[in-house]
C-alpha cells in the first residue's frame, strides 16, 4: 500500500542469512547503514586526496567537519578527550549524519526506498549502548573505584547520601534510554509526518472539483517539511555526538 | 609578482589575519534548537529516568518479593531522578545561551 505512513520502515532481506537457528540476513536496513559509512569514508577520501593548502570546497567541507567535531569534544571533555576519544565521536556523528542524510532522499537507481536506519530503535539503542559500556569501562579501567564518586557528589550531607546515591544511578541508568530514544523518536515522527502530509496530494486529487486545488496546501506543506527535516538530520547527529561527549567526560573525571 | 616575500612568510601572515578576523575561541557555536526539539529534550530526560526507575524497583521486587514496595520506591526515586535530569539538562542549556546583559528583565504583573 503506497499511502501507508508507517511503509517506510518496513525491513526486507535482501540475501537471506542464518547463523546458528538466528536470523542474520542481510536486509534493506543493512545495506542503508552500510551505504551511510561508506558515504562518509568515500566523501573524507576523495574531499582529503588533494590535501591542499589552499582548500577547495569539498576540503573545507570536510575540515570544517573535523573542527566541528573536535571542538565540541574538546568544550565538554578537554585536551584528554580529545586524544582519546576524538575517533569515536567523529565516527558516531558521522554515520548518524550519514543516514540521516541518506534517508532523506526518496530513492534513485532503481531501489524504491532508501532505508533509514536510525528509525530503528534497534540502531539507536545499539549506538547509545556502546557509549554507556565505554563510559563505564573507561571509567572503572582509569579511576578504578574512585569511579562511584560520580554517584556521590561531594557536599551532600551524611543523612540524605543514601537517597542522593540511589537518585544518581538511577539518572545514571537512564542515559542511554533519553540518549536512544531522542534520535530515533524524532527521525521516526519527521518521516511518519513527511509521508501523511504527502499522502494528502494525491487523496485530495483523486477526490476531483475544488478538492483538487486545495492538494496545493498540503504539497506546500511537504515542501517546508522536507527542509525543517534536513536541519533536523544535522540537529539530532549533533545533539546525539554532544552528549556522547558529555558521558565520556564523566568517565574521565568524575568528581562534579 | 609584486609580493616580494618568501612563501613561508606569506602564509604566516595569512594565518595571523585568519585568526584575527575569527576572533578568539572556535568558531564554534551550536546550531540553534527549535523550541520543539528542546521540549522532546526535556521530556524524554524527565521520562526516561521514571521508566528506569520503575524498572529497577520492580526488578527488586522480581528478586525480594517486596511487591509492591519496590515499585513505588523505584517510582518516587525515578521521579526525582528526572527532576535532577531536566535540571542538568536546563542548566547545560543556560550555560550555553548566556542571556544577554542588556536583556531588560521581565514584567513582574503579579498584584502583591
Amino acid at each position: 500500500m503506497a499511502n501507508d505512513p508507517i511503509e517506510q520502515f518496513h525491513i526486507e532481506p535482501i540475501a537471506a542469512l542464518e547463523i546458528a537457528g538466528l536470523d542474520a540476513s542481510f536486509t534493506n536496513a543493512s545495506l542503508a547503514m552500510v551505504g551511510g559509512a561508506a558515504l562518509a569514508a568515500w566523501f573524507f577520501n576523495w574531499a582529503m586526496k588533494p590535501a591542499a593548502m589552499a582548500p577547495g570546497r569539498a576540503q573545507v567541507a570536510a575540515e570544517g567537519a573535523y573542527d566541528f567535531v573536535h571542538g565540541m569534544l574538546h568544550d565538554a571533555a578537554g585536551a584528554e578527550g580529545v586524544k582519546k576519544f576524538l575517533p569515536f565521536v567523529f565516527t558516531l556523528f558521522l554515520f548518524i549524519f550519514m543516514s540521516n542524510m541518506l534517508g532523506m532522499f526518496p530513492g534513485f537507481l532503481g531501489v524504491h526506498h532508501i532505508f533509514t536506519p536510525t528509525s530503528q530503535i534497534v540502531v539507536t539503542a545499539a549506538l547509545a549502548l556502546m557509549v554507556f559500556f565505554t563510559v563505564i569501562v573507561v571509567g572503572f579501567a582509569k579511576n578504578g573505584l574512585k569511579f562511584f564518586k560520580l554517584f556521590a557528589p561531594s557536599g551532600v550531607p551524611i543523612v540524605i547520601l543514601p537517597f542522593v546515591v540511589l537518585i544518581e544511578v538511577i539518572s545514571f541508568f537512564s542515559r542511554p534510554l533519553s540518549h536512544a530514544v531522542r534520535l530515533w523518536a524524532n527521525i521516526l515522527a519527521g518521516h511518519i509526518l513527511l509521508k501523511v502530509f504527502a499522502g494528502f496530494v494525491p487523496a485530495l486529487i483523486a477526490a476531483g472539483g475544488f478538492y483538487g486545488v486545495l492538494s496545493v496546501l498540503p504539497l506546500a506543506m511537504t515542501v517546508g517539511l522536507y527542509g525543517l527535516e534536513f536541519l533536523v538530520a544535522f540537529l539530532q547527529a549533533y545533539v546525539f555526538a554532544i552528549l556522547t561527549c558529555i558521558y565520556l567526560n564523566d568517565a574521565l573525571h568524575p568528581g562534579h | 609578482m609584486a609580493d616580494e616575500k618568501p612563501p613561508e612568510d606569506a602564509l604566516s601572515d595569512l594565518r595571523r589575519r585568519v585568526s584575527a578576523a575569527r576572533g578568539d575561541g572556535a568558531s564554534n557555536t551550536p546550531p540553534p534548537q527549535s523550541p520543539a526539539s528542546l521540549a522532546m529534550r526535556f521530556g524524554g530526560e524527565f521520562g526516561a529516568a521514571i521508566i528506569v526507575g520503575a524498572l529497577l524497583g520492580y526488578g527488586v521486587d522480581h528478586f525480594v518479593h517486596t511487591s509492591p514496595w519496590g515499585l513505588v520506591a523505584g517510582l518516587g526515586l525515578g521521579f526525582a531522578a528526572g527532576v535532577v535530569n531536566v535540571v542538568r539538562v536546563a542548566q547545560f542549556y543556560s550555560r550555553s545561551h548566556p542571556v544577554e546583559p542588556d536583556t531588560p528583565s521581565a514584567v513582574d504583573d503579579e498584584e502583591d
